[in-house]
């Protein structure tokens, strides 16, 4: 780039998934595929790791906290994955106590599940390289970056 | 990888395309001759085809007893797994006896060696505070994590396979000899840990031995004398996922469908709480070995009956003779990620092209393994029997 090359940064792959309102029992299964989506490309183990961790975390808390929501994952030939995690739930009131480790507002059932530790967002804010959270009244937009190193 | 133990049997196949769906890493394939063809880079030998197979097309050999003639001195190794079958030490020692008679000048236990590497792996788990250690007992674990769960890589165990510690020391005490260190293998993946007849040079144990093939051979020298033996109880207990002394931060599964489930939360980072995974792909562990015959629920109760009298320590050895650097190979994809995703794509291309039913037919596991054979020039679109079939229909039509 900057030497008046051209680069046509190509999308490689989108998918789109929907998480369902209260389906616990397939809980899981959108990270399952894009995990496997990542893996069928063959891309580092190490940034795969890390999608799996936060794809699961993002997952569970739409399933929990805002009864459901869109996801849609786009790999670009360049090595940037970017998943979106779009819900019409009731937002994050406080989006600075939801971001400290620990801090939980998650129902019996979910915890009775396993769910619901408070690590959620710290645990994603820790293992994605770019993170953007967009939340209001009509719903939250978490927006996730990694970069695949080149090889 | 490694390599397949795999081996088939032409006459023997009717071509029912079981293994093919059976295989977690899709490794078979039936090739233009209508010949199941093993890929020695994606199979992880867990047996899923062979035992999917009703007419013992597939199976798996080991080496055989003529290769005693050329050694000098030989031992054959009896894991856990196969004396935990026997009810009583009466019954153990019988056992040894037979099998040192088929020509061995020394049969050997392992389980003071198991004791060692299980007693390490706790060791190295309770001194851990944020990893959890993955069991590298078992190579069928640990070529799965190199196939399909890389991420999971860094947290397998660096301790060596029971036969190995064992035979280092056996290599060790008799020094100098021309020895001959056979191993009895109580599955197939097992047979794969040894230099021959699979051509793995760097193992120390020489050969590997197919219990299911030497069986009928130490049936027939049973009850013809006794060999005085203790095994250790803790190496005993290594093969059994129920009886393995259980700690508050280990999880224990066994069964190749929960070890698959258990190796995806962890991926997911969901069991950062436990310290150490034991996982064994055959149900009830080790003694659900595929080539063992005997009921392995009974079987777990053998354990005490064999250490109840008498038994031993496990074996104290030095780190060097336990831990090794590099467990398992992995070969590195060289391809850039520009090349990786290009083929990504052209895989997806050919997939839209196929009529996604998974159905096999064409010798492929599934529409995309045949969409990657179409992108590597192995198959043509025209290989695809469905869309052959609606072609020739619509040419009827016309």
């Amino acid at each position: 780039m900057g030497k008046g090359w051209i680069v046509f940064m190509a999308n490689v792959l989108h998918k789109e998934y929907k998480v369902e309102r209260d389906d616990y029992a397939s809980a899981g299964m959108v990270s399952s595929d894009i995990k496997q989506s990542l893996n069928a490309i063959g891309i580092s183990p190490k940034v795969l790791r890390k999608i799996a961790v936060a794809s699961y975390e993002s997952e569970i808390n739409m399933l929990i906290h805002a009864y459901g929501g869109d996801v849609t994952m786009d790999v670009d030939d360049d090595g940037t994955i970017r998943l979106v995690f779009a819900d019409p739930g009731p937002g994050i009131p406080d989006l600075e106590k939801a971001m400290t480790p620990g801090f939980s507002t998650a129902n019996e059932k979910a915890r009775a599940m396993g769910f619901g530790a408070g690590m959620g967002i710290p645990n994603i804010m820790r293992v994605a390289d770019h993170f953007d959270i967009k939340t209001g009244k009509d719903g939250t937009t978490l927006t996730l970056t990694f970069q695949v190193p080149e090889s | 990888m490694n390599g397949s133990v795999v081996t088939y049997t032409l006459e023997h196949c009717v071509r029912c395309m079981k293994c093919i769906k059976a295989c977690p890493t899709s490794a078979l394939r039936m090739s233009s001759k209508n010949r199941i063809v093993v890929d020695d880079n994606r199979c992880i030998n867990c047996g899923n085809c062979i035992r999917s197979c009703h007419n013992r097309g597939l199976l798996a050999h080991g080496s055989t007893l003529a290769d005693i003639e050329n050694y000098e001195y030989t031992v054959c190794m009896v894991p856990g797994a196969l004396i935990s079958h026997c009810s009583s030490l009466e019954e153990a020692e019988d056992l040894f006896h037979a099998i040192r008679i088929l020509g061995f000048d020394e049969v050997v236990d392992i389980t003071e060696y198991s004791g060692v590497a299980l007693k390490e792996a706790q060791l190295l788990a309770g001194s851990s505070d944020d990893m959890t250690y993955i069991s590298s007992f078992c190579p069928v674990i640990n070529r799965l994590i190199v196939s399909k769960y890389q991420g999971l890589l860094d947290s397998l165990l660096p301790i060596n396979y029971e036969s190995e510690i064992a035979a280092r020391q056996i290599r060790k005490r008799l020094k100098g000899k021309n020895v001959g260190i056979f191993n009895l293998c109580e599955c197939e993946a097992k047979l794969s840990i040894a230099k021959y007849p699979y051509q793995h040079m760097e193992f120390e144990c020489d050969h590997s031995l197919a219990l299911a093939d030497i069986f009928p051979l130490i049936r027939k020298n049973m009850h013809q004398g006794r060999d005085e033996v203790i095994f250790s109880k803790k190496g005993l207990q290594m093969c059994n996922p129920v009886r393995i002394v259980k700690d508050d931060d280990y999880l224990i599964a066994d069964g190749f469908d929960k070890v698959c489930s258990v190796l995806d939360m962890a991926e997911f980072g969901l069991l950062n709480t436990f310290r150490l995974l034991i996982l064994y792909p055959c149900f009830n562990g080790c003694i659900g070995g595929h080539m063992l015959w005997g009921n392995s629920f009974l079987m777990q109760n053998n354990i005490d009956a064999l250490t109840g009298s008498k038994s031993k320590q496990s074996a104290k050895l030095d780190a060097d003779d336990v831990y090794v650097d590099q467990l398992i190979k992995v070969n590195k994809d060289t391809r850039t990620f520009l090349e990786r995703t290009k083929f990504f794509s052209n895989v997806n291309k050919q997939l839209e092209m196929l009529p996604g039913y998974d159905c096999s037919a064409c010798g492929m596991q599934t529409c995309r393994i045949m969409a990657e054979a179409i992108v590597n020039g192995e198959k043509t679109l025209d290989d695809c029997r469905v869309l052959a079939a609606l072609k020739e229909k619509s040419n009827e039509n016309q």
